[in-house]
């Protein structure tokens, strides 16, 4: 398996470094959807800055204090696995499966996180969290397989490389209506944060953790947000592209941009779903993406 | 049915137990039963003669004439009357047959008495504690005459609210005494399997703050009103202008006409800006976050008005016993016509939003069902009740300011859900602000005061409805010496809507309790006390002041920083 370290350091280094920013910029056009100013798009740093300073209290579980180091551990393992301009720094056999192993653990430790902190409201929240990421996650398969299927290879970069030659499919075309339809509850975000929702379950499985814990939650949330959009856009709208990495890097961050403005602006003008409510709707985003599959598999 | 008619129905079925029934104001029949008929009268009206159960209020009447009374209020909204059964009892030891078995709306009110005047309901279904702290002593009952107003009694500790046990299989999931959506505290257990509710257990009155014992025991007639405006942060003129009715009422006061119009004006001031911070607090809950953003930025307006008329925000301090104190104007006459343009036209954006957006819709339809029979067995009042079909508004039902001389247009709906209650708020809203173009276009000239030098006399009583943006409030004045009442009751539409929270959840998912509370609109008031839960046991403990604060100084398994 080839490595390539220096893209290995630009891709963790985008995932762990330039994320809050992006945070930064989706809640300042929420904000300004509001008709707010907003806080200041560097924020998140600071956010994170300051919880990192606070106190490590260890109360409660034990375990409590290990869940969120996994999950941002996991996240930042799988932005070594996606093409950023290039192609990925872990790239091998078989990367598309391990991707979507890491992003899995990721999501179990914070399920995992809700159980041990023993609260009712942490519970429900790691009941929520699993019952999103069960309908969710064969979405991500399908639309995955979809172009694997076409590309006739399991590596993220040879899905890219083969929709961008190829150009728009019809059951590319689904897959990334498929993918996209479950960005947002990727991301954590409106009208999917059901399994944080602060105002019913009170943040949920984060119901008992602060301070830095807190603040390594919250970045994995932020990391996931570059890693699911540049997957999208990279897999899903690889055009257009001149394969010198510098320019395509920059290409996809900005294709990663407009993607997360959307995704905020669909944040900004929905209710939260009830988790029933969520599921059907992830039942019929599914059985869309197996429609995708199956044209693939005719080979159109 | 006149009141007339009410009179001869109730005086042919109870006439011996009867022993007086007077109109002591126009649509006020007041009547005094023998204890030994109460319940049996209480489940006439109820169930017979279709009355709304109100309130009830018990009266520590021993200074003046040795007894304890009891009165029951009902009202027959469709005929603009209002029923007060009196009872009195024993000085000694006053004990009254609980209505509660017949009028299950009265359930609180009792509750209530008999912890704040000792007065025992008999055969009364659920005779926990309801107002006090827990570690109230037994036996001290502070609205009584002879319990100072200033008297703290030592607190206790290890005694605990009596939860209900949940039923088998279920958990507990605690929402309260603090949570998000509440913005005050209040205590609900949800007994929950799954995802669903099939239970829930209730504590309030975490602060209660002895308002009405200060009415009669410190201030005067006239300091009443703005305390009053005190009971809520959001619609308090609406606490006073009906205190100060009930007092207009009691001691025959004429107030000028101009001073009527003012009232109502402010009052439909109110439940704007009301109604559009309650469609903020509600879509919030939901997560909808603009909306919460929008209806506010849309409500700003309108308090700076209130502010440019009253020099406040909120607590206007306008109102006294007799009249307004501020008049409205004719140069700002533009300017509120400028303003409730602005919010007019924003509203009617907002309202084609909420009616219009699938996944707002999806989250608010058969949510937090009450069907009318519910609505009525449960006596709830406002847009809770007339988002369930029943026809009520005291505004119309109970006219009082100038709501007598202005048409209004009532707001049904029949679906009994959060989505009929969260849009007959709004069409209320567009009502309101045809209502105070209206009341500004009549708006009478003269006195803002009335001309009143006579003294009130002790012992007459006065009462009044007022439609509050969050549904009926009602106030009852019984005068007493020393230019004070000697009993002021107050209550506020929360106290039935609030009663009617656990039909609404049951069998509803965790994620719509929130919205559902939210769809009432309640009023709560703040706490001091932590109750811990544990889901696996089912083991309940409570922490009392001093346990919680040497565990923040131990800091247990803490690593602490002392």
């Amino acid at each position: 398996m080839p490595l390539y370290p220096l893209m290995a350091v630009i891709n963790a280094g985008l995932a762990l470094l330039l994320s809050p920013l992006l945070e930064g910029i989706m809640r300042k056009l929420r904000a300004r959807i509001h008709s707010r100013i907003g806080p200041p798009i560097v924020q998140p740093y600071y956010d994170l800055l300051k919880l990192l300073g606070k106190e490590d209290l260890r109360a409660g579980d034990p375990w409590l204090g290990f869940a969120p180091i996994l999950a941002l551990a996991s996240t930042l393992t799988a932005s070594l696995l996606i093409p950023l301009g290039g192609e990925a720094p872990l790239a091998g056999a078989g990367d598309l499966l391990v991707f979507l192993y890491f992003v899995g653990i990721s999501a179990v430790a914070v399920i995992f996180m809700g159980m041990v902190s023993w609260s009712p409201y942490g519970f429900l929240g790691s009941s929520r969290e699993m019952m999103i990421y069960l309908s969710v996650e064969p979405v991500l398969f399908i639309t995955l397989i979809t172009a694997a299927v076409h590309a006739r290879s399991l590596k993220l970069y040879d899905l890219v490389l083969w929709n961008h030659a190829m150009g728009p499919q019809i059951s590319m075309v689904i897959a990334a209506i498929a993918f996209f339809l479950v960005l947002q509850a990727q991301l954590g975000r409106l009208p999917f944060d059901i399994a944080e929702a602060e105002t019913e379950i009170m943040g949920g499985p984060s119901i008992e953790i602060g301070g830095p814990k807190l603040a390594l939650f919250k970045w994995n949330f932020h990391a996931k947000l570059l890693i699911f959009t540049a997957v999208f856009v990279e897999v899903f709208i690889p055009w257009p592209k001149i394969f010198q990495f510098v320019p395509d890097l920059g290409l996809t961050l900005g294709k990663v941009l407009l993607t997360l403005l959307v995704v905020a602006g669909i944040d900004a003008v929905n209710p939260r779903l009830r988790i029933d409510q969520a599921i059907v709707f992830f039942f019929g985003v599914t059985m869309v993406s197996l429609a995708g599959l199956a044209l693939a598999l005719v080979g159109s | 049915m006149t009141v007339t008619d009410v009179r001869a129905q109730i005086k042919e079925r109870f006439g011996d137990a009867l022993t007086r029934m007077d109109e002591r104001a126009p649509g006020k029949l007041s009547l005094t039963v023998q204890p030994k008929a109460l319940r049996e009268l209480a489940a006439y009206l109820f169930g017979e003669m279709d009355c709304r159960f109100v309130v009830s209020a018990g009266l520590d009447r021993r200074e003046v004439s040795g007894d304890f009374a009891v009165v029951h209020f009902f009202a027959r909204d469709p005929d603009k009357t209002a029923i007060e059964v009196n009872v009195f009892l024993d000085g000694g030891n006053p004990r009254v047959d609980s209505i509660t078995p017949v009028v299950p709306a009265a359930n609180w009110a009792e509750r209530e008495f008999a912890e704040l005047l000792g007065i025992t309901p008999l055969d009364h279904p659920d005779p926990r504690k309801l107002v006090l702290a827990d570690d109230w002593p037994p036996g001290m009952h502070p609205l009584r005459r002879d319990f100072p107003h200033d008297l703290r009694p030592e607190p206790a500790e290890g005694v605990a609210f009596q939860p209900k046990e949940p039923p088998a299989g279920a958990t507990v999931i605690p929402i309260g005494p603090y949570f998000p959506v509440l913005k005050e505290p209040a205590y609900f257990r949800l007994f929950v399997e799954g995802e669903q509710v099939v239970g829930c257990d209730y504590r309030g009155f975490y602060v209660h703050r002895g308002i009405e014992k200060l009415g009669d025991s410190v201030l005067t007639y006239n300091q009443i009103p703005f305390l009053a405006e005190r009971i809520c942060g959001i619609c308090g003129y609406v606490h006073s202008t009906c205190y100060c009715e009930a007092m207009e009422e009691a001691a025959a006061i004429q107030v000028p006409p101009r001073a009527r119009y003012i009232r109502t004006i402010m009052l439909e001031l109110e439940r704007i800006h009301s109604h559009l911070l309650w469609l903020g607090i509600a879509a919030h809950i939901i997560g909808f976050d603009t909306i919460l953003m929008q209806a506010w930025r849309i409500r700003e307006p309108v308090m700076w008005l209130c502010e440019q008329i009253s020099g406040s925000r909120k607590n206007y301090g306008m109102n006294l016993v007799g009249g307004v104190r501020r008049d409205i104007p004719p140069e700002l006459h533009p300017k509120i016509e400028e303003v409730l343009a602005t919010v007019e036209k924003e509203a009617m954006a907002i309202l084609g939003v909420v009616a219009g957006d699938t996944p707002l819709v999806m989250r608010l339809k058969g949510v937090g069902p009450l069907t009318r029979e519910d609505a009525i067995r449960l006596c709830v009042v406002g847009p809770t009740a007339r988002g369930s079909g029943v026809d009520l508004d005291a505004r119309r039902d109970h006219p009082y300011a100038a709501y007598g001389e202005l048409p209004l247009k009532v707001i049904l709906k029949e679906e009994g859900d959060a989505l009929a209650r969260t849009l007959v708020r709004l069409e209320e809203l567009m009502e309101s602000i045809s209502l105070v173009r209206k009341a500004i276009a009549q708006l009478p000239q003269g006195a803002l005061m009335a001309q009143f030098d006579g003294e009130i006399v002790h012992g007459l009583e006065g009462t009044c409805f007022v439609e509050a943006p969050r549904g009926e409030d009602f106030h009852y004045v019984l005068t007493g010496d020393g230019n004070r009442p000697l009993r002021w009751r107050v209550r506020a539409p929360s106290y039935p809507n609030l009663q009617a929270i656990p039909t609404m959840i049951q069998g509803q998912m965790v994620a719509d309790v929130p919205i559902t509370l939210g769809s009432i609109d309640p009023c709560f008031s703040c706490t001091e006390r932590l109750e811990t839960v544990d889901v696996r046991t089912g083991d309940v403990r409570v922490y009392g002041q001093e346990e919680l604060l040497r565990m923040t100084c131990e800091g247990r398994r803490c690593r602490s920083t002392r």
